[in-house]
């Protein structure tokens, strides 16, 4: 049919008539019958749905519904159609063949003996009334009861076009600031049209939020921390405060990377998990932030101050998954974020006979392959986790063909003396085979024989062929290969860990991992039982930065070497004279006085901060809420803006 | 009478119409018909017309195209002053012509037609034309509601003298085509009005109607719309008033006394616009209605002023797991109680306030109330009930409207059922049903004054009631469609409806007749308010949405169409500053009212109502997918709307 008799409506064809005269049993109708049935098939067909048409309207409707035909043909004193309830739009299934093309209802054959049998089903929710301020003298709240103020699709746009924020009119439709007095009045008295720079202006009530959400995000009370947490994933309008979210974090991880705060980066991580399970907020414009705080919780080569003891692995490991859910909800042809993550990640895997040869990716990463042949155990970790996390044929093509190698730096530090060596090696060896046992199952064929796996993969062979076989054996293999991710969270993280009271304290943390892949409600808690006393106790996780100063010579060693970190390095890591700035707010119990700042300078040459905490703690009443400052070298009194601008405020 | 001779009758009857006389005789007496039969003369159009096409030999369909090229291009080359008036007649003409060419079974012929010359009408004509097309045979104009008003009415088209002069002087060179001239005679009732053509602007501020504009003479009545004067109620209440509050607060009475006459010194003491007290006969107020309506004032007195710069608070009441079922709410005068009628065709009442909804005692129990005592009013409810929702069951379709009277004690509903419903807010029962709809009842509205109420449905009336009467006062008929939507003016004395037709019209209760009829919508029209000074009428259809000034009937303000969706609510703030509009597009949009009447008041009465650009709306707010259903502003100039979530989907 043409263009204009689409434009006009469209009519039931002979066909269908024909169709519909044999389901009920004439056999042959005549062209001509079926042409002028059809024609007034289609006729009263249209009017009786321009009828419902007013009843769709009348009952406030934008979607035409089976009672709208009902009562349509009521009024025309025809009987309804019984049997046709569908409590959605219906379900027209779509068929063809033999040159004629059908749509129809599917209609199930129920069995009548299974519904009297099954409970009653449950009862629709009674309508009820909700009441909540859709504007509060002519601004409207961003609570989670309003829509956002800014759509996701709009910050995609503005992600891609900054301009259109600009050329926006006014903000009269978006429910931000009502244009009012002196700004609207310039407005529109401006004759010159001077293009201005978008402000990212937070209202009083915005700084507020923001302190109390960082405050509690990073404090002690892990109750707030939930609320806050809660509250970033959930919370419409939060997309005006995202810059500072992001330097917030990506700030606090470059810091407490430093400092080897465990605790904080596991906070921050959580933050990071927040903010991307945020339905309303779009965060593309703020990766180049988020991706290396990430990728620096995942490959640091130190994450905690006593690394035989504290469960960073989990850490490690929820900052893996976070980089595979910002791979894949931000991937596109564009950015190619995957492929340069998953490029990153095999640069750390790189065996030095290859690195040696390549050129030109940069001096800083050149000199950090250099020494990749003492790429800690911990990075490669690290590296293993966020590639599995990218998926099988990730696995399959970046981690498989270096096994041989891995397998000789893990036999390396098991048959060497370092405690901490031979736990890390332990998880790498465990890790690796769990995540390779899937892959290497589907590239293989059954007979498993120990030898070939060993001249195949080294080391690991033997260990590799005992998982495959394993996984082979288990019924619950069936899912392959995709479930890596799944299955990593159920085994317990060290199976071969060295000390058997380290071994103990991890594994009875090992569960809480694995919750916190369910729900971002449950708490990563790193480790509180007794042995690590660092992170657990609350009176540490007061000073959110406790720094301790590095010769400047071991400094690109263990910080940089392994932290991605965006143009500027953090001051802190440059400065001679570091001082850990706690500000309290609250009611200060005994000596500080309410909101007093206060600035407790760490001598260079303590090593011992978790013994010079306490000491410090005692002052500090149990019920203060630490905020991450950051203090330049030189004692400055002026920590970076973007964070502490609203210390001033309480 | 044999059908042999139903042709000669029907030639008759055609002579009659153009009152050939001496022809009509002689063909009386050669065919010997008496006068019964001429009395009995009352063939319809389409009739006539099917039975003329046999002797219609010249019907040649070819002609039709050629013609209609003509006239376009006739338009198309007369000069701007001429060109937009009378573009307005190729409309009518085009869809005479259409129904022409299907009347002389010349199908394919008006389907080509259809195809070639659609695209071109203008484009709020297109659902017409789409509801037009599904006729493609003689025998479907009959049952097509459209074609059928297109038939037996005439197309109203204005044009300015010169233009109509020179629509003459080309009907005169076209000789030779007589089609034209046949529908302009037949179907097209050519307006001539005093005064320059029209721009295109204005041509498009009035077209519209399903029937073309509204005639001058149509809307000469003088229409009182000025506001009664209020009775002195504040007398009466004030001691009982002052003695509750005298414990309290002895300083306060005093104040708000005097706030009170503030109040109605701002209006003007003998309005000349306004209509006697007496015109219509008001109900004797009550004793608890003058409590109420004393309340009321006390309330007024402290309303916000509200204006561009301060903006109403909203607070949203959102129906939950309602889905599609909730379909109307209204929220009493004095925004304590919220009733919602739903598709299941229950209507749930429910208390805004901490007060239950309390139902009156027993008949027994209430024997034992000493009837003097003072909170006799109290002392009838049940003290048990604390219920904070209520249902109200009786009707047998979807409730398409619920309305609360004044004075909070009774509810109207209307329904698909085709009944009115009287519910009383004591008992909880339904009082009266109100049977004379034929069909769904799509509106229902209280006179301000109570007592009186006005339905309106898909039978084409709209009907006035009083709550006392089973039968209807008045009917106002005259609608070509269904009246979707009615409105009590402030004073009581007048109704306005609109309609599926695309036209408002003002109906006066006195006399019955129709004193405005207001053209400019492009779409069916599902809300109407009136502006609290009584002026101005804001009506909203499928997103447009249009003030019209009642003292003449022309649209004074187009505002623009920034909804996507129909309209299905209207509220003035009681100041008469700010007009709130709620739409199926889940958007709530405040407009300044204030500067919309100067606009309208700088320059002559419908002299330029073109679409104004955004600046009279001030702000938008869009809610979490839940289209509004209503609007309310309380006594102090608070924002409530209504409106149920559809899921997150």
């Amino acid at each position: 049919m043409g263009d204009s008799e689409f434009a006009y409506g469209s009519s039931l064809s002979v066909d269908s008539m024909k169709v519909i005269a044999e389901s009920i049993g004439i056999a042959s109708l005549g062209d001509d019958a079926a042409k002028e049935l059809a024609d007034d098939v289609t006729f009263r067909l249209k009017v009786i749905v321009q009828d419902s048409m007013k009843f769709m309207h009348h009952s406030k409707r934008q979607k035409l519904s089976i009672t709208d035909i009902d009562n349509a043909l009521k009024i025309k004193n025809i009987e309804c159609q019984y049997g046709f309830i569908q409590p959605d739009s219906l379900p027209f299934r779509f068929a063809s063949g033999g040159g004629r093309e059908l749509h129809f209802i599917e209609e199930k054959e129920i069995d009548l003996s299974e519904i009297l049998s099954a409970p009653p089903p449950k009862i629709p929710l009674d309508v009820s009334v909700r009441a909540h301020w859709l504007s509060v003298d002519g601004v409207q709240p961003t609570v989670p009861e309003n829509p956002p103020p800014l759509s996701k699709e709009a910050q995609k746009l503005e992600s891609v076009d900054p301009i259109s924020k600009l050329s926006k009119p006014t903000n009269k439709d978006a429910a931000g600031k009502p244009m009012c007095g002196k700004a609207a009045r310039l407005k529109a008295s401006e004759s010159v049209h001077v293009k201005q720079l978008a402000t990212h202006e937070l209202s009083v009530e915005q700084q507020l939020y923001y302190k109390e959400i960082t405050e509690a995000c990073v404090g002690s009370d892990e109750g707030r921390r939930a609320e806050a947490l809660q509250s970033l994933a959930c919370d419409p309008g939060l997309h005006e405060m995202l810059p500072r979210m992001c330097t917030f974090i990506s700030e606090g991880v470059k810091v407490n990377v430093v400092q080897n705060n465990l605790a904080l980066l596991i906070y921050l991580m959580r933050m990071v998990k927040a903010l991307l399970d945020n339905q309303s907020l779009y965060l593309e414009k703020y990766l180049h932030e988020l991706i290396p705080s990430v990728s620096t919780c995942i490959v640091s080569r130190q994450l905690c101050l006593r690394p035989e003891m504290d469960n960073h692995w989990a850490l490690r490991d929820f900052a893996a998954r976070l980089m595979a859910q910002i791979c894949k909800t931000f991937n596109t042809s564009t950015n190619n974020l995957q492929t340069r993550v998953t490029r990153l990640f095999a640069k750390a895997l790189q065996c030095p006979s290859q690195t040696n040869n390549e050129t030109g990716v940069g001096p800083s990463m050149v000199t950090s392959m250099k020494e990749s042949e003492k790429t800690p155990l911990a990075s490669l970790y690290g590296a293993v986790q966020g590639l599995a996390e990218l998926g099988p044929e990730v696995v399959k093509v970046f981690i498989l063909p270096r096994v041989r190698w891995l397998g000789e730096r893990v036999e390396g530090a098991l048959s060497g003396l370092g405690g901490a060596d031979r736990l890390a090696a332990g998880n790498l060896k465990h890790q690796l085979l769990k995540v390779l046992a899937p892959v290497v199952r589907q590239l293989r064929q059954p007979p498993d024989l120990p030898d070939d796996y060993k001249r195949d993969y080294g080391y690991l062979g033997p260990s590799l062929q005992q998982a495959v076989s394993k996984v082979r054996a288990s019924p619950l293999a069936g899912g392959g290969g995709g479930a890596v991710a799944v299955v990593t969270c159920t085994p317990p993280l060290v199976p071969a860990a060295p000390s058997p009271s380290h071994s103990h304290a991890i594994i009875s943390h090992a569960p809480k991992t694995v919750e916190t892949v369910a729900s971002r409600n449950v708490v990563i808690s790193a480790s509180p039982a007794p042995q690590s006393p660092a992170p657990s106790t609350p009176p540490p996780q007061k000073y959110v930065i406790v720094s301790q100063q590095k010769g400047p010579q071991t400094q690109p060693a263990s910080g940089a070497s392994h932290i991605m970190v965006h143009s500027s390095q953090p001051t802190i890591v440059r400065s001679q004279n570091v001082k850990s700035v706690v500000v309290t707010s609250g009611p200060a119990g005994g000596a500080a006085p309410p909101q007093k700042v206060v600035v407790v300078g760490v001598q260079p040459a303590h090593h011992q901060v978790p013994s010079s905490i306490p000491g410090q703690v005692s002052q500090a009443p149990v019920s203060v809420v630490a905020k991450p400052v950051f203090a330049r070298g030189g004692g400055g009194p002026q920590p970076p803006p973007e964070l502490d601008d609203l210390s001033h405020l309480a | 009478m044999g059908d042999k001779n139903t042709p000669l009758l029907a030639v008759l009857q055609l002579l009659r119409k153009y009152n050939l006389k001496g022809t009509e005789d002689i063909l009386r007496k050669e065919a010997s018909l008496g006068d019964v039969e001429y009395e009995n003369l009352d063939l319809p159009e389409v009739e006539l017309a099917s039975i003329l096409t046999a002797h219609h030999t010249e019907s040649d369909p070819y002609s039709y195209e050629f013609a209609y090229d003509n006239l376009k291009k006739f338009i198309e080359t007369s000069l701007d002053i001429y060109k937009h008036e009378l573009s307005t007649l190729l409309y009518p003409v085009f869809v005479h012509m259409y129904l022409l060419l299907i009347l002389y079974d010349h199908n394919e012929h008006a389907v080509n037609f259809l195809e070639k010359f659609g695209q071109e009408q203008e484009d709020y004509c297109q659902e017409d034309l789409k509801r037009l097309s599904i006729v493609k045979h003689k025998d479907q104009i009959k049952g097509n509601e459209l074609a059928e008003i297109y038939s037996t009415n005439k197309f109203v088209v204005q044009l300015s003298r010169d233009a109509s002069s020179q629509l003459k002087r080309f009907l005169h060179e076209q000789k030779s085509s007589t089609v034209i001239i046949n529908i302009i005679n037949n179907h097209i009732q050519v307006e001539v009005h005093d005064g320059p053509g029209r721009t295109q602007a204005q041509v498009r501020a009035t077209t519209g109607g399903m029937l073309g504009e509204a005639t001058r003479n149509e809307n000469r009545t003088k229409v009182y719309y000025g506001l009664l004067k209020e009775p002195d109620i504040q007398v009466l209440p004030a001691p009982v008033e002052d003695e509750e509050e005298v414990e309290e607060t002895p300083d306060k009475p005093k104040k708000k006394k005097a706030k009170k006459d503030n109040i109605f010194m701002k209006k003007p003491k003998s309005d000349p616009n306004a209509p006697p007290n007496d015109r219509i006969p008001l109900p004797e107020l009550k004793e608890t209605d003058k409590i109420e309506k004393g309340k009321a004032l006390r309330e007024a007195s402290k309303r916000i002023q509200l204006g561009p710069d301060s903006l109403p608070s909203i607070c949203f009441y959102t129906l939950l797991n309602s889905g599609h079922t909730a379909i109307c709410t209204d929220i009493c005068d004095d925004s304590t109680l919220l009733a919602v009628g739903f598709s299941n065709s229950n209507i749930k009442v429910w208390t805004l306030t901490p007060v239950k909804l309390r139902g009156m005692k027993s008949a027994e129990k209430l024997l034992d109330i000493d009837r003097e005592a003072g909170d006799v009013l109290v002392r009838m409810m049940e003290e048990k009930d604390r219920d904070t929702c209520r249902t109200l069951y009786g009707h047998s379709g979807s409730v398409y409207k619920v309305a609360f009277d004044p004075f909070k004690t009774l509810l109207l509903s209307c329904s698909e059922d085709s009944t009115v419903r009287l519910w009383s807010l004591q008992c909880w029962t339904c009082l009266v049903v109100y049977r004379g709809h034929v069909w769904p009842v799509w509106d229902v509205r209280w006179s301000p004054h109570g007592h009186y109420f006005v339905s309106s449905g898909h039978d084409r009336t709209a009907r006035l009631w009083a709550t006392d009467h089973h039968q209807p006062l008045r009917i106002f008929s005259g609608h070509l469609s269904d009246v979707d939507c009615v409105q009590f003016h402030p004073n009581s004395n007048y109704v306005a409806t609109g309609s599926s037709d695309r036209t408002v019209r003002l109906w006066d209760c006195l006399t019955g007749t129709q004193v405005r009829i207001m053209t400019g919508h492009k779409s069916t029209i599902f809300t109407l308010a009136f502006s609290v000074c009584g002026r101005w009428l804001a009506s909203g259809g499928s997103g447009e949405l249009i003030v019209f000034d009642i003292s003449n009937g022309s649209p004074a303000a187009i505002l623009p169409p920034l909804h996507t969706a129909p309209i299905h609510a209207l509220a003035f703030s009681r100041d008469g500053t700010i007009l709130s509009s709620g739409s199926l597009d889940c958007n709530i949009k405040l407009w300044d009212f204030t500067a919309i009447t100067e606009e309208a008041n700088g320059e002559e009465p419908g002299a330029n109502p073109i679409q104004k650009e955004e600046k009279f709306l001030l702000r938008s707010f869009a809610t979490k997918n839940s289209p509004i259903k209503g609007l309310h502003f309380t006594r102090r100039n608070l924002l409530l709307a209504v409106g149920s979530y559809e899921g997150s989907a």
